[in-house]
């Protein structure tokens, strides 16, 4: 029962915070930028005033995929909440596992991706192409973290990675996790199928009224879905450091990654992929340390 | 110099004029393709072109081939004149790629026919434009209203490789202008452009309605960036036709207002091009740097933008000492910053690898294009008007013109970052050097039908304008040439094969000035046309095997 009341209240404090987070990263790039920046709320006045306005339906979509697919990513991330607890601990581990986690999150850039071909735009199209090619070298990334969880802790369960255990592995994991994080959330230089100057918005360019809303909610819920599962791995078990910790590494994270995000320009696909690759054999290290159980 | 007028005779020319900045060279049309062919294997490339209705002087119809030879510093203006009744001369496309779009321009205005171009298709002229009615000619009134006739557009489709419609309304080009780009994947096979959505009836109208004094103004607002050029292009056009020494003094006020445009221009460029690498902190820092250059030339001019400071003779306003000291402090800080801006982007590797080795334009095919200004330094042709036609105050002062050899972008985008410098240098000259007096000839006369050429290095390359006088106070015939208008046909050139995602930023190279481009036509709605069916077809060709 208490896991139910925690998860609840989880899944609330995510809807809420990810788009005021996203409010304080922009204001904090205006910043770098030597500009005053829109008021933090200003993300949450953008979501609601898409929710008012009307959606137009492009000529060439087919329409059941085109409208099903925003609410079949939000909803595949939405669930991952289920499984990932934010402020409080405590979700439902008994019915997923990490690897349920990782499947949802790739679900949802499957749903993206079924969504832009749907839509009969050349520009989505495109778009769609370079998340897709995004998506399967971040799977192959996530599948070294995963695996080398499961041989450190010998189990797949979430319960029992949080927190991890201090080894030489897990560190190395963790910081490999944190580049994989910031790749996983479109951010620049890897906000390659969005670019707007280059493909318009890619996938979303045929998206408009609460269907984008949908679409822009999902990357904002997937960002602190993966800060939250990061913290997770590290935070202690006790539950008032817990909560203190979570609520620091929550502002403190996304404003790091915004900072970073300002200072960067953006990566042509292929340049991404070939970083992702070399990157891959920093898992495939970790991997192999975490065998041998240190 | 005996050299080219060697070339010249030897080919049948006959040089009418010869004044200190161009040769009018008379050549009849048997032999005009062979002389241009000599001209350009000696060194010269094209220009522009300009054709006239002669009728009224004498009953034919005039083309002018302009080439710009940067050895002898001369342009060289051939002069093909055919009678009404026999409107054809022979193309020189074949033998200088660069010809292309003048010729097809001045036979969609004036309906000469040029014998042997590779694409006879219209090029500026709306296609509900009604065949046979040619809107330069004098006997058609500048107010005069045609009949639109109804065309179907013509949409290619590909079964190889999808189609991907980069405009006319696209967040990288701010200007309507359609590029249709082929894809196959991620890779570019073929682009076809199409341009001249935006027009006006400049031509026209300075020929119909606008005195000599007028124009400038007008031509100041041919370009939302780099007008003063235009502005400065045409005065000395008309200072060469009628023979007019302006003071001293103004020639330095022009120079100055010339370079503090070229930076802002090239500041703005900067910021662009940084957005569409999706570095949006230094979009937003060079154009916050890009303001002390704005307000430096608010203080020199009273104007922003749009400076309305010269006339025919020299310049409007003065500039006064109390003025000098505040702009060569702004300047003093934009240098700063700019060079600690540079400094940072040229440490981030995502950006360089982006640019370098990117959208490539070999030197031979730059040269043939006749590319001008960045993008033919940046392949490493050495031509600048200021060194090579000086005009204003450039002969007095030193400066250095940056060329590179990657022939990418990055070598542009070094050219024009080494410009911004060079320019403060020959501020700071300026500025140390001016002489006092006159800053204005009032009297002149106005000779008819005497032909000049003016030229300027415009921030994106080469600005020509050509003037036939007219007798009062009037001009015959003005044409303007935006640099763009030259660099634009090398884009499907340096796109070919590259990715899509760099496309924004090929584009985006050659500092593209749409509407400075278009402007120098006559019509108010358009469609286009379909231009590089070559490239495309060699790209299907090549697909296929």
């Amino acid at each position: 029962m208490n896991a139910i009341i925690a998860v609840i209240v989880n899944v609330i404090f995510a809807l809420l915070y990810a788009p005021l987070i996203d409010g304080v990263e922009r204001k904090i790039k205006a910043r770098v930028q030597r500009r005053k920046g829109p008021p933090i709320q200003q993300t949450w006045y953008d979501i609601l005033k898409l929710f008012k306005k009307e959606e137009i339906m492009p000529k060439d979509a087919t329409k059941s995929i085109f409208i099903s697919a925003p609410f079949m990513a939000f909803l595949s991330v939405l669930i991952s909440y289920l499984f990932v607890p934010t402020i409080l601990p405590g979700a439902l581990y008994f019915y997923g596992d990490i690897i349920v986690v990782v499947y949802l999150l790739a679900f949802s850039s499957i749903a993206f991706f079924l969504g832009a071909f749907s839509s009969g735009n050349p520009y989505a199209q495109v778009g769609a192409n370079r998340e897709m090619s995004l998506a399967v070298v971040e799977e192959i990334l996530l599948a070294f973290i995963v695996g080398s969880l499961a041989v450190l802790n010998r189990s797949l369960m979430l319960n029992k990675m949080f927190p991890l255990e201090i080894k030489v592995s897990s560190i190395i994991l963790l910081a490999f996790y944190l580049v994989v994080m910031y790749i996983a959330s479109a951010r620049v230089p890897f906000d390659i199928a969005e670019a707007e100057p280059e493909i318009v918005e890619g996938p979303f360019i045929e998206y408009s009224g609460k269907y984008l809303a949908m679409c822009k909610y999902t990357i904002f819920l997937k960002r602190i879905l993966l800060t939250s599962l990061f913290l997770n791995f590290v935070l202690p078990e006790n539950v008032l450091w817990r909560t203190v910790g979570y609520v620091i590494g929550v502002v403190v994270i996304p404003v790091v990654l915004a900072m970073i995000e300002a200072h960067m320009g953006r990566m042509r696909i292929d340049q991404a992929v070939r970083f992702m690759k070399r990157l891959s054999v920093i898992g495939i290290f970790a991997w192999v340390i975490s065998l041998f159980g240190w | 110099m005996q050299d080219i007028k060697r070339v010249i005779e030897e080919n049948n020319g006959k040089i009418v004029v010869e004044h200190d900045y161009f040769l009018l060279v008379e050549v009849s049309r048997e032999h005009v393709r062979k002389l241009a062919r000599a001209l350009f294997e000696a060194g010269a490339y094209y220009s522009t072109g300009v054709g006239s209705d002669e009728r009224p002087k004498n009953g034919f119809f005039a083309m002018y081939h302009i080439l710009n030879h940067e050895e002898s510093k001369k342009y060289i203006v051939l002069k093909v004149e055919t009678p009404e009744h026999d409107l054809r001369i022979p193309s020189i496309t074949p033998e200088i790629e660069g010809a292309n779009w003048a010729e097809r321009e001045a036979h969609d205005v004036l309906g000469i026919v040029f014998e042997g171009h590779p694409e006879p298709e219209r090029l500026i002229l709306p296609d509900d434009w009604p065949e046979g009615v040619y809107p330069l000619r004098k006997d058609f009134k500048y107010n005069e209203k045609v009949k639109p006739v109804r065309k179907e557009e013509k949409f290619v489709e590909r079964e190889d490789a999808l189609v991907l419609p980069l405009g006319p309304f696209h967040p990288t080009l701010h200007e309507p202008e359609y590029f249709e780009i082929y894809v196959d994947g991620e890779t570019i096979v073929g682009a076809r452009y199409k341009g001249f959505f935006v027009h006006r009836g400049l031509e026209k109208l300075a020929e119909g309605r606008l005195t000599i004094h007028q124009i400038p103004f007008v031509a100041e607002r041919i370009c939302g960036i780099c007008g003063y050029t235009h502005m400065i292009c045409y005065c000395q056009a008309v200072e060469n036709a009628i023979g007019l020494e302006v003071p001293e003094r103004a020639e330095y006020i022009r120079t100055l207002l010339l370079e503090i445009e070229r930076i802002h221009s090239h500041i703005l460029w900067f910021g662009v091009v940084y957005h569409l690498l999706g570095f949006d902190t230094g979009f937003m820092h060079a154009w916050r740097i890009r303001e002390k250059v704005m307000d430096s030339a608010e203080i020199l001019t009273g104007n922003r933008k749009t400076y309305g400071m010269s006339l025919v003779g020299g310049v409007r306003r003065d500039i006064d000492e109390d003025k000098k000291e505040k702009t060569l402090k702004a300047l003093r800080e934009v240098s700063q910053e700019m060079k600690n801006l540079f400094d940072d982007v040229l440490a981030m590797k995502e950006i360089l690898n982006r640019i370098e080795d990117v959208g490539i334009l070999p030197k031979d095919r730059a040269r043939s294009i006749g590319v001008v200004g960045p993008v033919a330094r940046g392949s490493g042709i050495n031509t600048d008007v200021r060194k090579d036609h000086p005009y204003a105050a450039y002969k007095y002062l030193d400066f250095k013109v940056p060329v590179y050899n990657g022939c990418d972008v990055l070598s542009r985008y070094l050219v024009r970052a080494d410009e911004i410098f060079e320019s403060i240098y020959l501020i700071e000259q300026v500025l140390d050097q001016m002489p006092g007096g006159d800053i204005m000839v009032e009297r002149f006369e106005v000779p008819e039908f005497s032909v000049g050429v003016g030229a300027t290095e415009a921030p994106r390359g080469e600005d020509v304008h050509f003037v036939i006088t007219h007798r009062g106070s009037k001009v015959y015939r003005w044409r303007p040439r935006a640099p763009t208008y030259n660099n634009l046909p090398s884009v499907p050139v340096m796109l070919e094969g590259e990715h899509l995602a760099d496309a924004p930023a090929i584009i985006g190279s050659i500092d593209p000035c749409f509407s400075c481009t278009d402007h120098v036509t006559i019509v108010d709605d358009s469609t286009g046309k379909i231009l590089f069916r070559g490239s495309l077809e060699d790209a299907i060709r090549r697909l296929k095997r």
